[in-house]
Order: C-alpha cells, then sequence, then structure tokens
C-alpha cells in the first residue's frame, strides 16, 4: 500500500471502519545548510523523532556549557515546545505533508561544562 | 541519513555587504551598544555573500557587551532564505570602543555553530573601517579558529562590482532595505 491509499477504509473493516494509518511527508530546513531533511513519517510518530532525525542530519545536537543549547522544530511561526505529540494531533488527521525549520534556543546562565543533553 | 557538506575554501563578499553592514551597526555601536548581521548566499566550495540581514527590533537585543537574536527571528530569516536558495554563510557583530575584535567565550558558544560558518567581530562599535581590521573566525572541527590576517588576504575576496541586497528582520518579518 502506498502512502496515497493509506487511510481509506479496507474492505474487511466494513461496518467496523477503521483508518490505516496516513503517511506525512516531512521537510525541514536548517537556516545554515543548504540540503534539506526530507523524509516519510506515519502520523502517529511524535514530534520529537522528527526532530532527532532533523538534527542528525544537520549534524547539530543539543548541548549543554554554561548555557543550554536546544534545537526546535519551528511550525507555521510557532515554535514546538511539545515534542511529545504526535504529527498527526500537530496537523490533523488529513494532511500529507508538513514543513519545518530548525532552529535554535540557547538559554543561559548554567555552569555546568561540556555536557550533551538527554533526548527528550 | 546525515547530510554531506562541500567545504568551503573561499568566500566572495559584494562590497555593498561590508557598506550596508558599517551603516546598520555604527549608529548602535556610537551609542555603546552592540549590533550585527547575518551574511547569507550560496554555499559552494567558492561562497558567495550576496544578501545582508540586519536584525533589528522585536526579538533582537543590542545591549553594552551583548548582542542575541532570538529563535523567533531565526525562524523568520529561514522562511524567508529558504525559498530563495539562501543559506546563512557568515555572522558579523560589533564589539564596542576598547573591546578587541576577537571572539569572546559568548560569542563562541553563542553563535551559530556550524561547518565553515564565518563569525566576525567589528572593532570600536563599527568605527573600525576596514575589513582587514576586523576579528575574522571560521568554525572547523567543533570549534571557530581565527583566520590569520594572510588568511584573509587570500580566502575573503571583496568583490566591488558585486551585486547584493539588504534586508532587515525581527520576530514580525523581513523587509526590504530601500536606497
Amino acid at each position: 500500500m502506498d502512502a496515497t491509499t493509506q487511510g481509506e477504509v479496507t474492505p474487511q473493516s466494513a461496518g467496523h471502519p477503521v483508518l490505516a494509518r496516513e503517511f506525512v511527508e516531512v521537510s525541514v530546513d536548517y537556516l545554515p545548510s543548504p540540503n534539506q531533511f526530507r523524509q516519510s513519517y506515519k502520523d502517529e510518530t511524535l514530534i520529537e523523532m522528527v526532530r532527532t532525525d532533523a538534527m542528525t542530519f544537520f549534524g547539530v545536537k543539543d548541548f549543554q556549557d554554561r548555557n543550554i543549547h536546544k534545537f526546535f522544530l519551528e511550525f507555521e511561526g510557532r515554535v514546538l515546545e511539545n515534542t511529545s505529540q504526535s504529527l498527526e494531533q500537530l496537523l490533523g488527521p488529513h494532511r500529507r505533508s508538513a514543513h519545518f525549520n530548525l532552529i535554535e534556543r540557547v538559554t543561559q546562565g548554567c555552569d555546568s561544562n561540556g555536557r550533551e543533553l538527554p533526548s527528550c | 541519513m546525515v547530510a554531506n557538506y562541500q567545504a568551503v575554501e573561499n568566500w566572495v563578499l559584494a562590497e555593498g555587504i561590508l557598506r550596508r553592514t558599517l551603516d546598520a551597526v555604527r549608529p548602535i555601536g556610537r551609542s555603546g551598544r552592540e549590533a550585527g548581521a547575518f551574511w547569507l548566499g550560496t554555499r559552494e566550495s567558492t561562497a558567495r555573500i550576496h544578501a545582508v540581514i540586519l536584525p533589528h527590533g522585536i526579538g533582537v537585543e543590542e545591549h553594552r557587551g551583548r548582542w542575541t537574536v532570538s529563535p523567533e527571528v531565526f525562524g523568520v530569516v529561514t522562511r524567508w532564505a529558504k525559498p530563495r536558495n539562501l543559506c546563512l554563510l557568515g555572522v558579523a557583530h560589533t564589539h564596542v570602543r576598547g573591546v578587541p575584535p576577537v571572539l569572546s567565550w559568548s560569542d563562541r558558544n553563542l553563535g551559530v555553530r556550524f561547518p565553515d560558518m564565518l563569525a566576525v567581530i567589528i572593532g570600536n562599535g563599527g568605527d573600525d573601517s576596514g575589513h582587514l581590521d576586523w576579528g575574522w573566525h571560521v568554525f572547523e572541527d567543533g570549534d571557530y579558529r581565527s583566520l590569520a590576517h594572510h588568511e584573509v588576504r587570500e580566502r575573503v575576496r571583496i568583490d566591488r562590482e558585486g551585486q547584493f541586497e539588504a534586508w532587515t528582520a525581527d520576530a514580525n518579518g523581513v523587509q526590504q532595505v530601500r536606497g
């Protein structure tokens, strides 16, 4: 079954409609990079997984020195603080594509050195 | 899946980029505060910088000893730049009078950390007008490295005839600078 047919009611479930998972084509830009991250995800995928995959693609990571450096996905002008929601929860049930920007937020004032942050 | 980046060997800057950067940061520098600019262009072995963004206003903090641009402004600039196939290639900012044009700890660690990113420090609040007097640094192998004078001469070429665009940005959007 390809992405375009996902989500249709299967014949076996007639009378008891069950939607198959839909796929969302995701793209992510990062200002310094000439490359764009593109990947297809099931709509149940958490935003955190998209964030992590995009960071890996762009070669950046959350980091803590005196400050906390954390990367966020921005969607339609909104910084996504809640990365435990799914693509479906963010986009609604029928949207098949989404574009994000990867941006960094630095929170100043920590005093530990050189630690990578655990992923959420 | 990891992106591969072509190493930047040299940079070509339209001279107007330097002029517009100085025009924007000087008035703020003369009031004792830091200011800066984003330099954008095409990332290739010889990277061409032909657009300057002058962040100012909502989401931009210009203080003595600190110039910061919020993630929201970075988001606005990203949304504007990517459809134009522009990448951020360098960030220039001032140090106030009497502070040497070298990267401070916060410049080094709070700035954009990406391979071959330029971080340029303009001394004396923008009154150091000669680009060879500025502090030039490049991000390599996980940290910024200062470029020696001869390296700046060899690797950074100023194109006196180069076409360029100048824009301002804040958290609300990007606007073209006229004139």
